[in-house]
């Protein structure tokens, strides 16, 4: 007796889809729904999709707790990913930092002020079909995720889409820039938050995060010395030392709408430069579009600044070799005669 | 007892005086914006007083360094003393036979030391590489100072040069202030500890016979080498 109730329960543990069978006898007919205040509110929930998101193993009693009795007349209460998704929890819900980090994102800051257009956990990862951001399919998919937040941000996407950086992802190269990768996924912060991937000081280590990767960067065909190379400048030296008003990356690159130089309505496009160094310096004309840019002295490709570099590494060598005999030989003929006289 | 004969004119000294304090704060706030990623460096500007102090000091020692320049090109060209001085700092023949004879003397090759002048090749080294030093140091730092004006005549790449130039220069002044300078007139026998002519302008009559002998001769001849008190008596 106890063992056939073992292999029920057991069966009933191991196919949680068959318990959920009898929620979709109603919520997995596409016409369900409820009419409030005139309105049609869907209550659909595609039996496939949601078996193939990552929550498709669970029942659907796991996260709607207050529904007792099926089926239900009362509203179930909105649920909360932290339901499940907080330290120490026994459905093995993975814990990560995203939540806490979230809380701090302008996101939470405008839901908490009561903006309902604010998104939350569910906006994003979707309520009922939540998917790895791994999976190809899912709506947080790197190649998903431009769409995703361009469904709200649609000024921004619309300038994003123009960008060498969509060009890259819509081309097959994952790796290119998506809305994420500057603005975090979670602790999204305005620019104005010094802890913010886009202050004036986050927005270079945002760029570098990628643009000094050099696989990716190869794959690109795109320059990897950049940071570096901005870095020992006087805009970049400037800006680490506090000096906020140094032009970073954004300041001649713009930033949604990024483009190579070489397209003609690229803010550092050579015929655009004076336009673009103008904006800081009033006198720049075409002579400012007259050498490189992000160059290292000790690289061949820095040009008339290389052999410089090399004249005074070779020089400086020899000048210290030349001083340091020259006292060697100093004290040696001082020591040495003094010796010889009390020889 | 050593007599104590006049080396250096007031004039000389203040220059020198000059030189010294703008070069030291121009190499004291320019190192530290060089290595400005290093604990040094980093301590260096909060001592000047943080970033954009560190720049206006950097920039006010320029001008006196660029008041010395000035000072110094109108003493060699409008004064007797500063062009005599000028004429003894020009580099002749004999510097290099000097330069060879100093070797061998050093190399025991040679038993008698050079008979130097009012200024041996040591001295006519430091005063010229300072001289094309400063040259370079105030040309590349004025493009760089201004460089929104010059934005008008230089191309682009004429700043990045002069960035590397007044980076690589600064390196050189300071291995020939640590390695020749302050041995000759500091470290080196006989100048041990300091070599104080530079603040009073006088010097021993040991010292001038050992080190410019030439000089000493002709001092001699004009009756400079005895004291005020031996001259009336």
């Amino acid at each position: 007796m106890t063992a056939l109730l073992t292999i029920l329960l057991a069966f009933f543990q191991l196919a949680p889809s068959s318990q959920n069978t009898r929620c979709f006898l109603c919520h997995g007919k596409e016409s369900f729904g409820v009419t409030e205040q005139g309105q049609f509110r869907s209550l659909f929930v595609s039996p496939r999709e949601f078996a193939a998101s990552i929550h498709g193993k669970f029942t659907c009693v796991q996260c709607h707790v207050d529904v007792k009795v099926i089926p239900h007349f009362i509203r179930p209460q909105k649920i909360s990913c932290l339901q499940c998704h907080f330290e120490g929890n026994t459905a093995g819900a993975p814990v990560k930092w995203m939540p806490e980090r979230y809380k701090e994102s302008v996101h939470a800051k405008a839901l908490e002020a009561g903006n309902p257009n604010a998104p939350d956990c569910e906006t994003c990862h979707t309520t009922h079909y939540v998917k790895s951001p791994t999976d190809s399919t899912s709506t947080t998919y790197r190649k998903n995720v431009p769409e995703l937040c361009g469904r709200c941000h649609k000024k921004q996407f619309e300038a994003y889409s123009k960008s060498i950086h969509y060009k890259a992802l819509e081309s097959g190269v994952l790796g290119a820039a998506v809305c994420t990768d500057c603005h975090h996924e979670h602790d999204v912060l305005p620019p104005s938050d010094p802890r913010s991937s886009l202050s004036p000081e986050g927005v270079v280590r945002t760029c570098a995060k990628c643009h000094s990767d050099t696989l990716l960067m190869e794959k690109s065909d795109v320059p990897v010395q950049q940071p570096q190379a901005y870095s020992e400048s006087f805009h970049g030296i400037a800006l680490e030392n506090g000096m906020v008003k140094a032009a970073n990356c954004t300041s001649c690159h713009g930033h949604h709408d990024i483009l190579p130089a070489s397209n003609p309505s690229s803010p550092i496009n050579p015929k655009n430069l004076p336009k673009t160094c103008g904006k800081c310096h009033p006198n720049a004309d075409q002579n400012v579009a007259k050498g490189k840019v992000h160059i290292i002295p000790g690289e061949k490709s820095a040009g008339v600044v290389y052999y410089v570099y090399t004249f005074f590494k070779w020089f400086t060598l020899i000048v210290l070799v030349f001083l340091f005999v020259h006292i060697i030989l100093d004290i040696s003929g001082y020591v040495r005669r003094k010796y010889a006289r009390h020889e | 007892m050593d007599n104590k004969i006049p080396r250096f004119s007031r004039s000389w000294r203040v220059q020198h005086m000059l030189l010294m304090v703008s070069v030291l704060l121009l190499m004291i706030s320019g190192f530290s914006l060089k290595y400005s990623e290093t604990f040094w460096g980093k301590a260096l500007i909060f001592l000047e007083g943080g970033f954009q102090a560190r720049g206006s000091l950097h920039r006010l020692s320029a001008v006196l360094l660029f008041i010395t320049a000035v000072y110094h090109l109108l003493y060699i060209s409008l004064t007797k003393e500063g062009r005599s001085e000028f004429r003894g700092l020009l580099p002749r023949k004999s510097d290099f036979v000097d330069l060879k004879n100093g070797i061998l003397y050093d190399l025991l090759r040679k038993s008698e030391k050079p008979a130097f002048g009012r200024y041996s090749y040591r001295e006519k080294i430091q005063y010229w590489a300072f001289f094309i030093f400063i040259l370079l140091m105030l040309l590349s730092g004025i493009i760089l100072w201004f460089h929104d004006y010059f934005f008008a005549f230089l191309p682009k790449w004429a700043f990045d040069v002069s960035f590397m130039l007044h980076g690589g220069t600064a390196i050189l002044v300071i291995l020939f202030l640590l390695l020749w300078h302050l041995y000759i007139v500091h470290l080196s026998p006989g100048n041990f500890p300091a070599n104080s002519s530079f603040w009073h302008g006088y010097v021993s009559e040991k010292w001038l016979k050992e080190n410019h002998l030439l000089e000493y001769e002709e001092m001699k001849k004009k009756g400079m080498t005895t004291t005020k008190d031996e001259r009336e008596a």
